[in-house]
């Protein structure tokens, strides 16, 4: 108990690092503040046309199929258009009806997009002859917010790796692991004093952004703590293998750079390709971060049938990686 | 004094040796380069697909994009992905079943869609503008934008990790009792930082743009590598410079990695608009590196001008530092 009070003490003076631990909550706050309507518009379909040039009508039926931008001249138009990072489709009067202009660049559903509007607006009236029966969504449907916050609560876990990681390394620079070894002082003490001060760090900074930006009833919460606590806890155990392994700072910094490549990226790219029922899904739960990534975003969208087994998992990851931990530290106890 | 630099050169390039700077720069590269080429590049999104469910068979050719459901519920099934689009002609009146998709802008155009599936009989093509196909835009747009990130990650980490590792050798202590005129100190650091970010781009950008294309936005591209790398190099010596330990740096670079690179890649990537980020300094950088890529030359002289004055105030703060820090230690 006696060394962790140190620790902690060793932690008040380095201000920045609990800056640091405070980041994500204050980005969780900009993020919730961001407005729904922002984020939407984005899937919507963007046209763009010239002023004055089609009649009130037909920029009545663009309006209700999407987001209209009106431009001054054409060549402004053409620009909007060429631009690489807009998906718009330019919309300019023509004998017949409309002519469309795109770049050539867009998703292969943007393009199908713009080269039918025209056959799309020849018959329009006929819409009106069909019944439509739409089923209205249960939950948001929103991608991007319920995946920035994820992305946000993740990194807040992954503070808890560096940490670990860069405490490890500096009391290896400064020497300290040496006055450790001659210290009345077993491995798992070691150990427990080194995990729990990422851990709190990153269990605290984790839930105050969840608790900032988001919302979840009370069956959640419980899998929501969880959650965060297993993940956390991987991560802290991700920082201690980090500073075991590496001799130097620079070292470290490529290992963190690796890791944190690997806790962030192939989640995201298979939350994003991968269909959830798939094979290639299960596999990917291989990663730890995937399992927690994946649990955060179902909490998001309300869904909640498949969280017990990314609990499971993490629970299975953390057993795992923690018995690698002793094994390796009580190798290294017998080489010394 | 001219003679020390050279010398002071060969150290720096013997600690950047040492310190496995070369080889987190080739694994980068390496790591980049599969990305692009096996994942990103095939990225894409089909258009949402329609089903038909018409068993009095009372359409008698269907356009290629239509898929035959065979029973009602099949096509339930169908639809309900919350992505495809239904067509039930079973009724007196056909139906057009969906799941909504959170904006009724998309849904009346999905309804629209669907329904062209009937009575379609002409075709039409929208005129092409663009030089790009979306392959090529792919490969331009992600490459630019991983050179930024590796640019101001590599540049700002590799000089200060660099400058600590010195510090913890007391080198800053010894040229506190041996002067050094702390112009060559940064120069000899900065030029070898700038040449290898240099050298990163053109490699970086001619394995994901081919070679042609590669070489005729090369100028451009360099030009801004330039600009970025000596900036980033620059914060990153005040920075290492400031900061006692190693440890508060890397937490410093993690919140630049992340949080003030995101946004800019947000605003560039996806036409959201946000009037707050033409405060955000980063995403002018950004958007003159993107841009570079694009040929399409936005940036102008004032542009110039902030990045020039950005360059040699960072230079001041940076010697102004070090002077300090050199007096204190000797």
């Amino acid at each position: 108990m006696k060394g962790i009070k140190y620790q902690l003490k060793n932690i008040r003076r380095d201000k920045l690092c609990i800056l640091t631990f405070l980041l994500p909550v204050l980005i969780g706050f900009a993020l919730s503040l961001l407005s729904d309507v922002s984020f939407s518009s984005i899937s919507e379909i963007t046209f763009g046309i010239v002023k004055n040039d089609l009649p009130a009508d037909t920029v009545d039926w663009l309006k209700s199929n999407g987001n209209v931008t009106v431009y001054q001249k054409t060549a402004d138009l053409k620009e909007a258009v060429n631009d690489p990072s807009s998906q718009m489709i330019g919309v300019l009067k023509n004998d017949a009806g409309i002519q469309t202009i795109r770049s050539g660049d867009e998703l292969q559903m943007m393009s199908i997009i713009g080269d039918t509007l025209p056959l799309l607006f020849a018959e329009r009236h006929t819409v009106s002859q069909y019944n439509i029966s739409m089923i209205p969504l249960k939950h948001n449907n929103d991608i991007l917010k319920p995946l920035l916050i994820v992305i946000t609560l993740v990194t807040a876990m992954f503070m808890g790796c560096t940490f670990n990681a860069m405490n490890m390394i500096s009391e290896k620079e400064d020497g300290i692991i040496f006055i450790n070894e001659v210290l009345p002082m077993t491995k798992t003490q070691f150990l427990i004093q080194k995990l729990l001060l990422g851990f709190t760090g990153s269990i605290l900074s984790t839930a105050i952004t969840a608790a900032v930006c988001i919302r979840v009833s009370l069956v959640q919460l419980l899998p929501l703590i969880l959650l965060i606590l297993l993940s956390a806890f991987i991560a802290a155990l991700a920082g201690v293998f980090i500073g075991h392994f590496s001799s130097g700072l620079m070292v470290g910094i490529v290992y963190i750079k690796i890791v944190m490549i690997l806790f962030l990226a192939p989640p995201i790219l298979f939350y994003l390709l991968v269909p959830s029922g798939s094979i290639l899904h299960k596999v990917s739960c291989i990663l730890p971060s995937s399992a927690a990534f994946y649990g955060l975003m179902d909490l998001l969208n309300g869904k909640s049938q498949d969280i017990t087994i990314y609990l499971v998992v993490l629970t299975v990851h953390s057993l795992i990686w923690l018995s690698l931990y002793r094994r390796l530290s009580l190798r290294g106890q017998k080489h010394a | 004094m001219q003679k020390s630099l050279p010398a002071l050169i060969k150290k720096d390039l013997r600690l950047m040796l040492s310190s496995k700077f070369f080889l987190l720069a080739i694994g980068s590269l390496v790591l980049y380069s599969c990305y692009i080429n096996f994942v990103y590049v095939n990225i894409d999104q089909d258009i949402f697909p329609v089903y038909l469910y018409d068993p009095h068979h009372s359409l008698e050719s269907l356009p290629s994009f239509v898929t035959k459901a065979d029973s009602r519920k099949e096509l339930q099934e169908a639809y309900s992905d919350g992505y495809s689009v239904g067509l039930d002609m079973s009724g007196a009146t056909p139906k057009i079943c969906m799941i909504s998709s959170g904006s009724d802008k998309t849904d009346n155009y999905r309804a629209a869609y669907a329904l062209s599936a009937l009575s379609s009989d002409g075709s039409s093509h929208a005129e092409l503008i663009g030089k790009n196909d979306r392959e090529m835009k792919n490969r331009r747009e992600i490459t630019s934008e991983f050179l930024f990130f590796e640019l101001s990650a590599v540049g700002f980490l590799g000089l200060a990790a660099m400058l600590f590792k010195e510090k913890h050798m007391g080198v800053i202590r010894i040229h506190g009792i041996l002067p050094i005129n702390p112009n060559i100190f940064i120069l000899s650091k900065l030029g070898l930082i700038l040449l290898s970010d240099l050298v990163f781009a053109v490699l970086l950008t001619l394995f994901n743009l081919g070679i042609n294309a590669g070489i005729s936005v090369l100028p451009a591209v360099l030009l801004q590598t330039g600009i970025l790398s000596i900036i980033m190099a620059l914060a990153g010596f005040f920075c290492a410079i400031s900061l006692p330990d190693f440890k508060q740096f890397s937490l410093l670079y993690l919140i630049l990695a992340i949080f003030i690179t995101t946004p800019v890649f947000l605003a560039g990537q996806t036409n959201l608009s946000w009037s707050w980020i033409n405060l955000h300094p980063m995403y002018h950088l950004f958007m003159a590196m993107k841009n570079a890529y694009f040929h399409t030359p936005v940036a102008n002289g004032t542009y110039y001008t902030v990045c020039a004055a950005a360059i040699i105030l960072l230079f001041l703060l940076a010697r102004l530092r070090l002077t300090r820090e050199m007096t204190k230690e000797g």
